[in-house]
């Protein structure tokens, strides 16, 4: 009989290490999630100038504790003219391909769920089917409120996809891989694929925060406009399933994928002599990410669905191209060395960021023109 | 108990999501359950291709297919009149016929593959993605770009098609 690890038949082991990677995964998604709520809350608590939650536990650290217990012991309320089946099945859609992300990223150097060599592929794949459950989600409700939040997030996720995945395509051409173990290993030292590819990470993080529903592009969930988009009838713990482990569980995957390809992963001082401190450089990266996204949240305001969509076809979009299609052309022009590459990398990103104030200044002129032009015939009438 | 015996398992379970799930897309009437039907049959072929070692075309099936097009299906419907009602439309009354039709072409190709089919063992590395983005960045690149070239020119047709002019715009112009 062949021996797997710890003396256990790996016919065994197959499936046990699946559940145990299963339980982790839901362990760390369930308290990823408490943890993030807290943070969002304080982070926004106090660039806003507030104390935020304080009352349980020391720092109110116990406060999202609380919340959790309050969603599961709520009342499961449910509209009666809501679509039976789709209603209950929607927060699963949303929330399995989230966890089911989880198998592929890297924690340190041999703890990883599994090491597929589509790694890549496969986190964007699950990516996309999420999309699937906010649509039925929004339409099972029955809600003119849901079904218009449903459509346009449905429409956000599956532009903001595309900007995405080409962003990834650079970095896959110059690691030459689609493992994220590859993709990690390839950053061994201090130059890690930001400082080559740093226009790619910028289209990707712009995207991220889309794919995510993060401000500024929340649309889905506009209160101001939409009540809660998708999510108007949802209550209790169905609401807590999609929006809390859901979405704090998505935007962990993000920033883990950030971290692993331009920021080295597990990689950082010590991991070759002790693999364990890899975790603890992986979340601190991830974390670092997430911070980051809570501190736009609590910065920049909303953008309006077709500001969204425009910025997405018409700015970043052909942008991404423009990187993949230089990426390649230095790729193949200079094989040996990544100098050509990082140059034209670093030269984009200065003309993107000192391009925005030269297309907002036209799209203004246009604007007016417009206004002018729709102005003219009713100041003629009245004179 | 070895991974011979879990393989035709899974592939059981698979093929009854395929053929299953296909099924009842056809025979519904609730088109929203048909297009979340049609994912499931969508995801099952993906399985059929990760237990041919194909992981990548796997990947490729789910994105374009449940990620992309399942999506659109559910986005055209709910842009349609607003009623999901079952309604026998006018060929699901044909279902006996149709039945007859399914019938005259399932049994020949079951006893004729039962028969003639000798495949042998599935080739590993077909689903290899260095493998794959050779033979279709060499060999066979003349069709995948007339394919881009067909896509291209489909996406401009659509944008041609249902483009309209600004109304603001139009109504100025018919003012000068």
């Amino acid at each position: 009989m062949p021996i797997g690890p710890f003396g256990i038949d790996p016919l065994i082991w197959a499936p046990l290490r699946l559940v145990i990677a299963v339980a982790l995964a839901l362990f760390l998604v369930l308290n990823g999630a408490l943890l993030q709520i807290y943070l969002e809350r304080k982070i926004q608590a106090i660039i806003q100038d507030r104390v935020g939650p304080y009352h349980v536990g020391p720092f109110g650290l116990l406060q999202t504790f609380a919340d959790a217990l309050k969603l599961i012991s709520k009342e499961d309320v449910r509209a009666a003219a809501t679509d039976g089946w789709f209603f209950v099945a929607a927060p699963a859609l949303v929330f399995c391909p989230m966890l089911a992300s989880w198998v592929v990223l890297p924690f340190a150097q041999d703890i990883v769920g599994a090491n597929l060599n589509i790694g890549l592929l496969y986190l964007t794949t699950l990516g996309s089917m999420t999309v699937l459950g906010i649509v039925i989600a929004g339409w099972a409700s029955n809600n003119k409120y849901a079904l218009v939040g449903g459509l346009r997030s449905a429409g956000q996720l599956i532009s903001y996809e595309i900007p995405q995945i080409l962003a990834l395509v650079s970095v896959v051409l110059v690691v030459g891989s689609l493992s994220m173990i590859d993709i990690t290993r390839s950053q061994a030292g201090p130059f890690v694929n930001v400082l080559v590819l740093p226009f790619s990470f910028l289209i990707y993080f712009i995207a991220a925060l889309a794919e995510t529903n993060r401000t500024p592009f929340d649309l889905p969930e506009a209160e101001s406009e939409l009540v809660a988009g998708w999510l108007t009838e949802y209550s209790g713990m169905r609401w807590g399933t999609m929006l809390a482990l859901s979405e704090y569980g998505n935007v962990t995957v993000v920033c883990a994928i950030i971290a692993t390809l331009w920021f080295g992963g597990w990689q950082g001082p010590g991991v070759d002599a002790i693999p364990l401190l890899g975790v603890l450089w992986f979340t601190l990266k991830v974390y670092g990410f997430i911070l980051v996204m809570m501190w736009i949240r609590a910065t920049l305001p909303r953008l309006r669905i077709d500001q969204l969509m425009a910025f997405c076809w018409k700015g970043l979009i052909p942008a991404a191209l423009l990187n993949i299609v230089v990426v390649a052309t230095l790729a193949l022009a200079f094989p040996t060395t990544k100098v050509p590459i990082a140059i034209a990398s670093w030269v984009l990103v200065v003309a993107f960021i000192a391009g925005i104030p030269f297309v907002q200044r036209r799209r203004l002129q246009t604007l007016r023109a417009r206004a002018r032009a729709a102005a003219a015939p009713a100041v003629r009438a009245a004179s | 108990m070895t991974l011979d015996v879990i393989e035709p398992a899974v592939f059981a379970i698979l093929s009854i999501g395929v053929i299953g799930g296909g099924v009842a897309v056809v025979m519904l009437s609730r088109i929203t359950a048909a297009a979340l039907l049609m994912a499931l049959t969508f995801l099952s072929m993906a399985g059929m291709f990760v237990l041919l070692g194909a992981e990548t075309i796997a990947a490729f099936q789910v994105l374009i297919y449940v990620g992309a097009i399942t999506v659109l299906i559910l986005y055209g419907v709910m842009f349609t009149k607003f009623s999901d009602q079952p309604r026998a439309l006018f060929f699901q009354r044909q279902t006996p016929l149709a039945a007859v039709f399914v019938a005259a072409v399932a049994v020949p190709v079951v006893i004729v593959g039962s028969i003639s089919f000798a495949g042998g063992p599935a080739r590993p590395g077909g689903g290899d993605l260095p493998a794959l983005a050779t033979s279709v960045f060499t060999d066979f690149a003349f069709p995948f770009e007339i394919a881009s070239v067909l896509l291209l020119a489909a996406m401009v047709g659509a944008i041609v098609l249902t483009k309209r002019d600004d109304p603001e715009e139009a109504a100025a112009r018919r003012r000068r």
